[in-house]
């Protein structure tokens, strides 16, 4: 498209400029602190809150427990195509995971609507709310969301205490200047509009399962 | 004459208000958010701080709103995006359309955005013959009854299973057995399903606009908004030029406030950020990415100081959820696009204090909205303001006027008073004696009508008060 002619930017840029020359009434002292408990011990903390947010977290000590974790979830799963980020750790364990399956590599395209399960990795961990941060570069934007299940597999190394600490993190890598996309899952996609009552699975994956290696 | 925005109001709210199965479903509803937002706010170290660190934070980042929309805007721009600033709804309107017309857009999948309902975007693409899914579970329910949102956070909160499950059969064409709600989940995925994988534009608004990152944040639980911004090839972001924040790391605060305050939550399911198109070596996401910046009377509200922190919300419901107004009529029966307290406040600026200054009104000046807002706006003190700028900018009816002429002379001769004292008490006692308490002869109608009568006293103040002096 051609760029955008915008002949209500000048007007209301001036407004706004005009409406800032009376200072507000309203002032605040400069607030600090910490405005959360600080966490002890984030391994600890990133389980407990997983658990609360209705994900799967299994520990495995190194890559071939890994790919035995994973090999447990994916025979758990019907059958079918399961679509995995091309990334050469998860070329490395997937084959002894589940040699059968069919796999449509992140290089290949987006994930098929029919996918039975995304295979994906994390930019980071987030202890302080049991989340993960993936971004475009973790198999692209559907690779989280589409399919019924999404894997992630991570190692202990990922993990940060908070999420100041991964927000700041991301903003001194320039994650939006890398990546058109990123995102903080917290969990199943899960919905309580009728009733109040809590249901897993309103428009994407229903499982959230994170594969947490000690070692790199 | 067509009956005035402030009788309609009037009117709705009498017949929701005694409406005692509706009444019901929103009690249960708000038990079950209060006790979560209990939970949520026990995970904070000090809830009162965090709020005045958010307060401290949108204030930064409206009285330097222009500086951090441009920062916004170039990098959005640098990326590939477009950014239109729109001076009001109609504007807002005829650029989307233009771009769904351009692009060859039949279908249309839309996450949940006030915005897009202040701005009427569904009926002006539809006129163009597009068809508009909403796809946030609650959203696509009113859509199917073809009502406005109920609540801000949770638009069907109003409607109980079996009424969604009968609304289905009617309109989806397949009854769910014994109406389980996770049945009734799934039918909606299986349906939206098939929107998402055949829209080529996904419209979303955005909780904030992140300047320094050059990128929004939109937070939601089904992931319908996740759908809605990685499948179809055109992304359009509607949003008010307010909702910035200066910098990526203070979402750090405004997720969990924002999950919190809206549903409880220690922060919501997906909390995303887009800052542009799909970019090259990407395996996915949509091709056009377009940022619509919707002023519609912002910058006015901007520049009346004393309210302008009104433009710090961050639309969490939390203040209807409170409101004892909102508990008992609902979000219809305001009939506005934001109900609640907060509604009340912003209504007038947007929608003109002619119209909306009833408003004002419909609060109790409790201010327990003020005391849960999560950005510390003082929302009972706003409705005031509202109240006495309706009265010294003349915009009180005739009645209204006569009517506190008649009572400051009566209150200023204590002769008067007093016999208007007794006339009332007389007259009002007779009508109860003669059974007419609540009808159209009653001047305590308003209140008799759709209760017991409220009880008469036997004496005047004045005479218990100079009794209570002697007898001490």
């Amino acid at each position: 498209m051609q760029p955008t002619d915008n002949p209500g930017r000048e007007q209301i840029l001036q407004r706004i400029g005009a409406a800032l020359r009376t200072p507000s009434p309203h002032g605040s002292d400069a607030v600090s602190g910490e405005f959360f408990e600080p966490i002890t011990n984030s391994l600890e903390r990133f389980q407990q809150e997983c658990a609360g947010n209705l994900m799967e977290c299994t520990l495995t000590s190194d890559s071939a427990s890994s790919a035995l974790q994973l090999a447990k979830v994916l025979d758990s799963l019907p059958e079918g195509e399961v679509f995995v980020q091309d990334d050469p750790m998860l070329r490395q364990i997937l084959p002894t995971a589940n040699p059968a399956r069919p796999i449509q590599w992140s290089s290949e395209g987006a994930p098929r609507e029919a996918s039975q399960a995304t295979i994906t990795l994390a930019d980071a961990l987030i202890a302080q709310t049991g989340s993960i941060l993936v971004s475009a570069s973790c198999g692209g934007r559907g690779a989280s969301i589409i399919a019924p299940c999404h894997i992630v597999y991570a190692t202990l190394a990922q993990l940060v205490p908070d999420l100041q600490t991964a927000l700041a993190n991301a903003y001194r890598q320039g994650i939006l200047d890398r990546n058109s996309f990123a995102c903080v899952i917290s969990g199943s996609s899960r919905t309580a509009d009728i009733e109040k009552i809590l249901i897993q699975g309103a428009h994407g994956p229903r499982r959230l399962v994170v594969i947490l290696q000690r070692e790199n | 004459m067509s009956a005035t925005r402030a009788q309609r109001f009037l009117h709705d709210a009498a017949i929701k208000s005694a409406d005692l199965v509706h009444r019901e479903i929103i009690r249960h509803g708000i038990d079950s958010y209060d006790a979560s937002v209990l939970r949520g706010r026990a995970r904070f170290k000090d809830w009162q701080s965090a709020r005045r660190k958010c307060q401290q934070i949108k204030q930064d980042a409206i009285n330097h709103l222009d500086k951090y929309l441009l920062q916004f805007e170039e990098k959005v721009i640098a990326r590939g995006g477009h950014v239109f600033w729109a001076e009001d709804a109609e504007q807002a309107c005829t650029y989307i359309t233009h771009v769904a017309g351009q692009l060859g857009v039949r279908n249309v999948v839309k996450s949940k955005s006030m915005v897009t309902e202040e701005i009427h975007l569904s009926p002006a693409l539809e006129k163009l013959g597009i068809k508009v899914w909403e796809t946030d579970l609650g959203e696509f329910i009113v859509q199917l009854r073809n009502e406005p949102p109920y609540h801000i956070v949770t638009p069907a909160m109003h409607l109980n299973r079996h009424q969604i499950s009968d609304l289905f059969s009617e309109k989806l064409g397949e009854r769910i057995s014994g109406d389980d709600p996770g049945q009734l989940v799934a039918l909606a995925r299986r349906k939206l399903r098939q929107a998402f994988f055949s829209a080529e534009m996904g419209i979303s608004g955005a909780n904030f606009i992140v300047a320094d990152a050059g990128g929004i944040a939109i937070t939601t639980n089904e992931g319908n908004g996740r759908l809605c911004t990685s499948v179809p090839r055109i992304h359009v972001v509607v949003t008010g030029i307010e909702k910035v924040v200066p910098r990526l790391e203070d979402l750090a605060l405004f997720w969990p406030m924002l999950a919190t305050s809206g549903t409880g939550q220690p922060i919501t399911t997906y909390s995303t950020l887009i800052g542009g198109p799909r970019r090259r070596g990407e395996v996915d996401g949509p091709e056009e990415f377009h940022v619509v910046l919707v002023d519609n009377g912002r910058s006015k509200l901007l520049e009346d100081a004393e309210q302008r922190e009104v433009l710090h919300c961050i639309r969490c419901g939390a203040c209807l959820n409170i409101c004892p107004v909102y508990r008992h009529i609902g979000g219809h029966a305001y009939g506005t696009t934001y109900p609640g307290p907060i509604g009340s406040v912003l209504t007038p600026h947007l929608n003109g204090l002619e119209q909306f200054k009833h408003l004002s009104y419909a609060s109790s000046l409790c201010g327990a909205c003020t005391s849960v807002c999560p950005v510390s706006i003082d929302l009972h003190h706003h409705l005031l303001h509202n109240r006495r700028n309706a009265v010294s900018q003349g915009k009180t009816n005739f009645a209204e006027r006569m009517s506190f002429r008649a009572w400051r002379f009566v209150v200023l001769h204590p002769r008067i008073y007093r016999l208007a004292g007794w006339l009332g008490r007389t007259t009002l006692r007779l009508l109860y004696r003669l059974g007419l308490a609540g009808s159209i002869l009653d001047p305590m109608r308003p209140w008799n009508r759709g209760r017991a009568p409220m009880p008469l006293p036997t004496e005047s103040f004045r005479s218990r008060w100079r009794r209570h002096l002697a007898a001490n």
